[in-house]
């Protein structure tokens, strides 16, 4: 019998710093039929330890037709990821996963794409957007909202501004902003303020969303508002997640006729899901 | 199904064949008020009449801690370490507790099994035993005072004995292996196990159904009943300690001195705890003691829906074991209605 917490050896194979505190780290399973077989659905995630010190549930961020590595996005938050941010290329880690239901990407598809991240939400809305940029025929027009309180905690933000041009050519509009920072040359406000600017058409839309608890509902009404249909928006949550498979109990949340493991009823939920239950944001 | 009946006279001999099945538990007395269940040596001290033991029948299936993995930390390496799992037979489990351990099985024995539970569920012997309910007990109420799956033999009381229901293929075969021991059912046992279960179904605290507990609750949480029985709890965790269907684990690294080798351990958690809810970087998603308390309601009165019942057997463990005298079947009632006989029972 397969122990599902069995753990896969990987390799760090390359470290890129994102913000002071934020780095991207590339991975590839040591094993190469594991390397060549394992595939997850944007918005799924996965568990990492580093032995002897402990394991932590990460979004994965990279696109899931880019076989055999894949990439986390990783805050210096706590004990693990302390020494996670230790790691050198060329070390090994274990993980285990994919966990989780990720988002519907089949039935984005023939849709305009609206992804909405602030802060660190940015890490599991990269992974949609780099799917439906490898499947960019299978989408409509994409637009991408990334916001933080300053420029230098931008995501991505030079990976996303490096492509602003071309992508508003292929109807991709990137749109950054921030909120608190006097010097930031870019766009200012709080995500919810630039959907106005989205490429989007809102009949046609769906809608991803992720970032700390407090903006949802903001965003929520901002989207209502301009007309996007709430049946196609979708969050993705964070919880303390010790398995990942429905067993530990850290992640159950929601309310007594609506009880979830976010770990595999989640992360991904729908806009009527979170309002019909109290406790999920 | 099929049904035999033991005499009194057989059922000691019977209690020692079963060693040769695996190692026996059974409840003993093991002081004044309590019971827990040990491993039998003389089957004369094993206790019929108990109503709960302090801890729940979990702990054979997700021990209270054990060892996941050993870890080579210089090669980064995690190896499986599983102990040798003996066969053994738990004598003596009530309805909720055969129920308890369907839904465990929903969870540990899904499509991610836990090949530690699964190996010690496969392992066991489950013989269950009538009972009659005491002030606590609220089974009725949940639908699971009476089992028809779940179990390997089920013993129920009889004035000479005790009429067995077979429930499983291993059932069987311990029958069959013993037939010299049992006789058949006739007529007087029906009429006695009928009216054992009529005198047991008069001797509930209260009645009805709690099938739409969860929708009041619900749509109670805001009431200041909360807030008054939130203030009283110590948030000490023996409510989800001794609950047969609580199952939050929590997992560690432990390095070795060495520093080169450790292990990776897990051990019950529980979810009064203010360390249940906390995520790195400082946010917790149940940070007061109310929304702690108000969490174990939640869940329990939720359904699981493969089975078809709330998480809560109604066994009463975590009442009868609650320091604070915190009531939880009394604050359910208030739920449901808000007549003043019920509020002030």
């Amino acid at each position: 019998m397969h122990n599902v917490y069995a753990l896969y050896k990987c390799r760090v194979l390359r470290i890129y710093d994102l913000t002071d505190d934020v780095k991207l780290f590339l991975f590839r399973f040591e094993n190469p039929s594991i390397a060549e077989s394992w595939t997850f659905v944007p918005g799924q995630f996965v568990q990492l330890s580093i032995p002897g010190v402990g394991e932590v549930p990460i979004s994965i961020c990279s696109s899931p037709m880019k076989r055999g590595f894949f990439e986390l996005c990783i805050k210096k938050a706590g004990r693990v990821t302390s020494k996670i941010f230790d790691l050198k290329p060329g070390d090994s880690v274990g993980v285990r996963g994919p966990y989780g239901n990720g988002f519907p990407v089949k039935d984005f598809e023939e849709n305009d794409l609206l992804l909405i991240a602030a802060g660190i939400g940015m890490a599991p809305l990269r992974s949609v957007f780099m799917y439906a940029l490898d499947n960019r025929w299978k989408f409509g027009n994409i637009t991408v909202i990334n916001s933080a309180r300053y420029g230098k905690r931008l995501l991505f933000q030079k990976e996303l501004e490096a492509m602003r041009d071309v992508a508003e050519a292929e109807n991709i509009r990137i749109i950054q902003t921030v909120t608190r920072d006097p010097d930031w040359p870019g766009r200012i406000g709080r995500a919810q303020e630039h959907i106005k600017y989205a490429n989007t058409r809102p009949d046609k839309s769906y809608v991803c969303v992720c970032g700390p608890p407090q903006i949802y509902n903001d965003v929520f009404n901002k989207l209502i508002e301009h007309g996007y249909d709430p049946k196609k928006i979708y969050v993705t949550l964070e919880r303390r997640m010790k398995c990942g498979v429905g067993k530990c109990g850290h992640c159950i949340a929601g309310s007594s006729t609506f009880l979830k493991y976010i770990c595999i009823d989640g992360p991904v939920f729908g806009y009527y899901d979170i309002i019909s239950t109290p406790g999920l944001i | 199904m099929r049904y035999v009946k033991i005499k009194d006279e057989k059922v000691y001999e019977f209690l020692e064949g079963l060693k040769n099945y695996g190692k026996l538990y059974a409840p003993v007395k093991i002081s004044d008020k309590f019971y827990d269940r040990k491993e039998i040596d003389d089957v004369k001290k094993i206790a019929f009449d108990y109503i709960r033991t302090i801890m729940p029948a979990k702990k054979f299936f997700i021990p209270p801690k054990e060892e996941m993995f050993e870890i080579d930390i210089e090669n980064g390496e995690y190896k499986e370490k599983l102990e040798e799992v003996e066969p053994f037979v738990l004598f003596g489990m009530h309805p909720c507790e055969i129920v308890a351990l369907r839904i465990l099985d929903g969870i540990y024995m899904d499509e991610y099994a836990d090949i530690y539970y699964t190996r010690r569920r496969k392992a066991g012997i489950i013989i269950g035993l009538s009972c009659l309910p005491d002030e606590y007990c609220f089974c009725n109420l949940r639908r699971t005072d009476f089992v028809d799956i779940g179990f390997d033999l089920f013993f129920h009381e009889l004035p000479d004995g005790y009429l067995i229901r077979v429930g499983s293929p291993n059932g069987h075969k311990i029958i069959d292996e013993n037939l010299d021991l049992f006789a058949e059912v006739n007529q007087q046992d029906i009429d006695a196990f009928r009216e054992f279960e009529e005198k047991r179904q008069r001797m509930f605290r209260c009645y009805g159904s709690f099938d739409n507990i969860r929708y009041l609750l619900e749509l109670t949480m805001q009431d200041k009943l909360w807030d008054e029985e939130s203030e009283k709890c110590f948030g000490c965790g023996n409510c989800t300690n001794t609950c047969p269907t609580c199952r939050c684990y929590d997992v560690q690294d432990i390095p070795n001195i060495d520093g080169k080798t450790g292990k990776r351990i897990r051990f019950w958690d529980s979810c009064q705890f203010r360390s249940h809810g906390l995520v790195a970087g400082g946010h917790n998603f149940r940070p007061t003691k109310k929304d702690r308390f108000l969490n174990r309601y939640i869940c329990k009165n939720s359904y699981f829906y493969p089975l078809g019942t709330s998480y809560c057997v109604g066994c009463g463990n975590c009442t009868y074991f609650c320091p604070a005298n915190i009531d939880f079947l009394g604050n359910l009632l208030k739920v449901r209605s808000t007549a003043e006989e019920v509020k002030n029972a």
